[in-house]
C-alpha cells in the first residue's frame, strides 16, 4: 500500500450521456498504484458506467481521463488492455466454447503485457480453477466464471484492474479468501477499482472510497468517514426508500 | 511433432494426393471436380461461420463474382487463364471489402443482409443493360481457355491453400482469438483482441477463397450463365456439407462433404426437387438432433477432433 | 404518370404491409426469422389456384381458408420444433438453419406436386363474388369487373381489392393486439420476454399464437400473390422472404405496425423504380434492404438495437 504514491490513472469532470440522460455529469477521483479504491452509491450513479468509460467500452463526453500522464479517453478497449488497464465484468462472458486454459490462452497471446504474467497453471491454480482447466467454460458455475474472468484479466499483467461486483454471489468464505487475493495483487503494485454493493468487503479492502451520486463525486476518503457525513446518508437512505 | 505438422501430414497431404491421383483411376471427372470445389467452399464457410460465427448465407456472391471476374479477365483482357484465377480470387476480396460493412450486423440481420448483397450482385452482372461486359443474362462462353485438366489442378492448388488456411486457425492463438470473438466480443477486446480487425481478416479469407473457387470453376465448365455460378445451392450446400461434419474443426467440414456430396452422387437424384426435400429435411433434422455437426459425437465422448 | 406511379405504389404499399406483417409479428415476439415466411406466402397463392380450378369459385373465398389452415399449420408446427430449439446453446443461429431447411422443404414438395412452370389465374376471377351480389340484389347485368377508377387514373381491381383486404386485416391485427387480453399479453412478451416470462405469462401459449397468426396472415398475403405478381412458382418463395424482410425492417423490426409504414415506403419506392427505371427494378429490395441496415438499423419507427 502506497497511497502517496503519484496517481496512475487521474479521471477530471467526466461526462457520459445517454440520450438525454447524464449516467457520469463531472466526476472526477485518481487511483495510485498500490492501492484500492471503492467505488460505491446508489444503484443508478454511474459506478459501472465510470469502469466502462474508463476500460473503454464507452466513449466519454466530456472530461478527461488520463493513465500514466497520457489521455486515454475513447481508447478502443483492446488498446486500453495494451497499455495495462483490464477489468471483469458484472456478468461475466467467457468464452464458453472453448476450454478454461485456452480462455486464459487468448489474453496471453493477444493481451502485450509489459512484465510476464504469471504462468496459467500458476494463476489456474491460484484461483480454484486448476481441476477444470481442460473443462469447456460453459461447464463452469457462475462463481467460476467470475474467477476465471479475472484470471483472463491478470494474465494481461494489468497495472490498474478495474473489479464490478466481483464479490456478489460468493458465500463469506470465499469473499475473504477472494479479499486477501486481492490485497495481495495491490501489494505487489496493481492499482484496482472495486464496485461492489457489500459494504462490509468494501470496508475490508479498500484504503478510499468515492461516493457517487447521479453521476458525480460527493465525498472522498475513508469509508468510515463516509458513513458520518449527512449528505452521504442522506444519499444512501433516500437512494433505498426512493426505490 | 507439433500438431500443425501433424494435421497437414496426416489430413491434408493424403486428401490432396487422393484427388491428384483419382482423375487416372476414375472416369467421372467433373464429379471429381465438384468435390474439390465443395471442399474448398465448405472449409470457406468454416472459416468465416466455425470460426467467427456469422453466417454467411449469400457466400455464392463472392463465387459468382469470382467466376464472372475470371470471365471479364479473359473476354476482355485477353488475360492467361491462372493469372485470371488469382485475379478472381482478388474480385471476391474486394466484394468483400465493399462489404465489409456488413459485418456491423449480428446473427439473422448479418445473415439475411449477406443474402441479399449476393442476390443484389446477381441481378447487377445478370442486368442487359451491362451486356456489352458481363454478357448480362445471356451466359458467357469461354472456348479459348477451355482446359480442364488444368483447372483442375488448379482447383487442387486452391483447395490446398484452403486447407493450409483452415489447419493455421485450427492450431494457432489466432485461431483461438477468432473463436474469442465469436463467442463474445466485449471479453475478446478485454483480452487485448482487436476484434473489428479479426473479423476482417476471416471475412476476407472466405471471400478469397470463395473468389479463387469460382474462377477455377469459370476455368473448368468454361460455359455457364449468372443463374448457374450464383446459384443459391452453392451456399446451400457449402453450408450443410460444413454444419453436418462440424465447423470450427479441420476434419468436420471434409467429412461432412464426402460423405452428403457422396450420398447424393450414388443415389443419383434425376429429379432436383427430390434432393431438395431429403436436403431441406437434413438441415431441419440437423438442427433438431445434432446442432454441433457429426463431430461432436466423438468431442461429447471427450474426444480431441482435428 | 407521377400520380399513377404514387397511387399504386400505395396500393401495392398497402398489399406489402401484409406480406410483411406476419414475419415481423413472429420476430417481435419470438426473435427467431421464419426464413420460410415467403414460402407460406407461396403455398397461400397454392390455395387461390385450389380454389379456383377445384371449386371454380371467388379466389376471395381462400383467403379466410388460407388464414385458418395455416394458424393451425403454424400452431403444430410450433409445438414440434420450437421446444427442441429453447433447449440448444444458439438458438436464435439455429433456428435461421432450421426454418430455412422448412423452406426448403416447403419448396420441394410442391414443385413435386405442381411442377416448375408458372401460374397465374385471371385477374377478372377475383371480385366475381361482387358482381354476382350486385346482380342479385340490384339487378343489372354480370358484366367484366372493369379497372376501378381513383384520382382519374384506371387501376386493376385486383390490386384495390388487395389493397382493402390487406387494410382490413392490418386493422384487425391492431384490434387483435391493442384491444384483446392475449393480444395485451403479445405485446408485453414483444417489449419484454425475460420479464414477461419472470411475470408467469404463459409465454409459450403467446408465442404459438403469434406463430399460426404470423403463418396465416402470410397465406393470406399469398392468395394475391397470382394478381400482384403475374404468376407464381414454387421458387417464388425465396424472392418473398428477401422482399418481406426488407419491408419488415424498413418499419423496424418487432414493430408489426410500424410494418404498415414500411409496406407503404416499400410500395411507393417499388412503383416509382418500375416506372423510371424499369432495368434496375429487381435491385431494389436487396439494396434498399441493406442500406437501410446499414444507415439506419432501427428502421423508420422504433430504436431497437440490432449491431454488435
Amino acid at each position: 500500500m502506497s497511497p502517496d504514491a503519484a496517481p496512475i490513472l487521474n479521471v477530471a469532470g467526466l461526462v457520459k450521456r445517454f440520450g438525454g440522460f447524464h449516467a457520469l455529469d463531472g466526476l472526477s477521483f485518481h487511483v495510485a498504484p498500490g492501492e484500492i479504491l471503492g467505488l460505491v452509491g446508489p444503484n443508478g450513479s454511474g459506478k459501472t458506467t465510470a469502469i466502462n468509460v474508463v476500460s473503454g467500452l464507452y466513449a466519454p463526453d466530456g472530461g478527461e481521463v488520463r493513465f500514466e500522464g497520457q489521455p486515454i479517453g475513447g481508447l478502443a478497449s483492446h488498446r486500453l488492455v495494451h497499455r495495462g488497464i483490464n477489468r471483469t465484468f458484472q456478468v461475466p462472458k467467457p468464452f464458453m466454447s472453448l476450454t478454461v486454459r485456452e480462455n486464459v490462452d487468448v489474453a496471453l497471446a493477444y493481451g502485450r503485457a509489459r512484465t510476464a504474467p504469471p504462468p496459467v497453471a500458476q494463476l489456474l491454480e491460484d484461483y480454484r480453477l486448476g481441476e477444470v482447466a481442460a473443462r469447456p467454460a460453459a461447464d463452469l458455475n457462475s462463481a467460476q466464471q467470475k474467477m476465471l474472468d479475472l484470471v483472463r484479466a491478470l494474465a494481461t499483467a494489468p497495472r490498474l484492474l478495474l473489479l464490478d461486483e466481483l464479490a456478489a454471489g460468493l458465500n463469506p468464505a470465499e469473499l475473504d479468501w477472494i479479499a486477501q487475493r486481492i490485497k495481495a495483487l495491490a501489494a505487489a503494485g496493481m492499482a484496482i477499482i472495486v464496485v461492489e454493493h457489500l459494504m462490509g468487503f468494501i470496508e475490508q479492502i479498500t484504503d478510499r472510497v468515492i461516493v457517487l451520486n447521479a453521476g458525480r463525486d460527493i465525498f472522498e476518503g475513508k469509508l468510515a468517514a463516509a458513513v458520518k457525513e449527512p449528505q452521504v446518508i442522506e444519499v444512501f437512505l433516500g437512494g433505498e426508500h426512493a426505490r | 511433432m507439433p500438431k500443425l505438422v501433424k494435421h497437414l501430414l496426416l489430413i491434408v497431404l493424403p486428401l490432396l494426393a487422393v484427388f491428384a491421383v483419382a482423375p487416372a483411376v476414375y472416369q467421372n471427372h467433373l464429379l471429381l471436380f465438384n468435390f474439390v470445389i465443395f471442399l474448398i467452399l465448405a472449409q470457406g464457410v468454416n472459416i468465416i461461420y466455425g470460426f467467427t460465427g456469422y453466417l454467411p448465407f449469400g457466400y455464392v456472391g463472392f463465387f459468382g463474382a469470382g467466376a464472372y471476374g475470371f470471365a471479364i479477365m479473359v473476354m476482355h483482357l485477353q488475360m492467361p487463364a491462372a493469372l485470371a484465377v488469382l485475379a478472381a480470387g482478388v474480385v471476391g476480396v474486394v466484394l468483400g471489402l465493399l462489404l465489409t460493412p456488413l459485418l456491423r450486423l449480428t446473427g439473422a440481420y448479418f445473415a439475411i443482409a449477406n443474402l441479399a448483397a449476393s442476390l443484389a450482385v446477381l441481378h447487377l452482372v445478370a442486368n442487359p443493360a451491362l451486356e456489352s461486359i458481363t454478357k448480362g443474362p445471356y451466359g458467357v462462353s469461354l472456348t479459348g481457355t477451355f482446359n480442364p485438366t488444368l483447372a483442375y489442378e488448379a482447383a487442387l492448388v486452391v483447395l490446398a491453400l484452403t486447407l493450409g488456411a483452415v489447419v493455421y486457425l485450427r492450431n494457432s492463438s489466432f485461431g483461438l482469438a477468432l473463436q474469442a470473438v465469436r463467442e463474445d466480443p466485449v471479453s475478446a477486446a478485454m483480452a487485448g483482441v482487436d476484434v473489428v480487425r479479426m473479423r476482417m481478416v476471416a471475412w476476407l479469407a472466405s471471400a478469397l477463397v470463395a473468389g479463387l473457387a469460382g474462377g477455377v470453376y469459370a476455368w473448368y465448365v468454361s460455359v455457364f450463365y449468372p443463374d448457374n455460378v450464383f446459384s443459391g445451392e452453392f451456399s446451400i450446400f457449402a453450408i450443410v456439407f460444413a454444419l453436418f461434419g462440424g465447423v470450427a474443426t479441420i476434419l468436420g467440414p471434409i467429412v461432412g462433404v464426402l460423405i452428403l456430396y457422396g450420398v447424393y452422387n450414388l443415389i443419383g437424384f434425376t429429379t432436383p426437387q427430390y434432393f431438395q426435400l431429403i436436403y431441406g429435411l437434413l438441415i431441419m433434422g440437423l438442427v433438431l438432433f445434432l446442432p454441433a455437426g457429426l463431430m461432436s459425437l466423438a468431442t461429447r465422448r471427450g474426444w480431441h477432433v482435428p | 404518370m407521377l400520380t399513377y406511379a404514387l397511387v399504386a405504389g400505395v396500393l401495392f404499399g398497402l398489399y406489402f404491409s401484409l406480406v410483411g406483417i406476419g414475419l415481423n409479428l413472429v420476430f417481435g415476439v419470438m426473435r427467431i426469422v421464419n426464413l420460410a415466411h415467403g414460402d407460406i406466402i407461396m403455398l397461400g397463392g397454392f390455395i387461390a389456384l385450389g380454389v379456383v380450378t377445384l371449386a371454380s369459385v371467388d379466389p376471395l373465398f381462400a383467403v379466410p381458408l388460407a388464414f385458418v389452415v395455416f394458424v393451425l399449420a403454424g400452431l403444430a408446427l410450433y409445438y414440434v420444433l420450437v421446444p427442441r430449439l429453447q433447449g440448444a446453446s444458439n438458438p436464435e443461429m439455429l433456428s435461421i438453419i432450421l426454418f430455412f431447411g422448412l423452406s426448403q422443404v416447403i419448396e420441394a414438395i410442391t414443385t413435386i406436386f405442381a411442377g416448375t412452370s408458372e401460374r397465374s389465374i385471371q385477374s377478372r376471377l377475383l371480385g366475381t363474388v361482387f358482381t354476382t351480389i350486385r346482380v342479385k340484389w340490384f339487378g343489372g347485368k354480370p358484366g367484366p369487373g372493369g379497372p376501378i377508377h381513383i384520382l382519374g387514373q384506371g387501376f386493376p381491381a385486383p390490386w384495390v381489392i388487395a389493397a382493402a383486404t390487406s387494410l382490413v386485416a392490418i386493422g384487425l391485427v391492431y384490434v387483435y393486439l391493442y384491444r384483446t387480453r392475449l393480444g395485451t399479453l403479445t405485446r408485453a412478451v414483444m417489449s419484454r420476454r425475460d420479464e414477461a416470462l419472470a411475470t408467469g405469462i404463459d409465454v409459450d401459449r403467446v408465442s404459438a399464437a403469434a406463430f399460426g397468426i404470423g403463418l396465416g396472415l402470410a397465406a393470406m398475403a399469398g392468395v394475391f400473390a397470382p394478381f400482384m405478381f403475374g404468376s407464381i412458382t414454387p421458387a417464388f418463395g425465396a424472392d418473398a422472404t428477401v422482399t418481406s424482410f426488407a419491408i419488415v425492417v424498413l418499419g423496424s423490426l418487432g414493430n408489426p405496425l410500424g410494418t404498415a409504414l414500411g409496406g407503404i415506403v416499400y410500395g411507393v419506392c417499388y412503383m416509382l423504380v418500375q416506372t423510371y427505371l424499369s432495368s434496375w427494378a429487381d435491385l431494389l429490395p436487396y439494396v434498399l434492404l441493406i442500406l437501410i441496415l446499414l444507415l439506419r438499423p432501427s428502421g423508420l419507427l422504433g430504436r431497437r438495437v440490432r449491431v454488435a
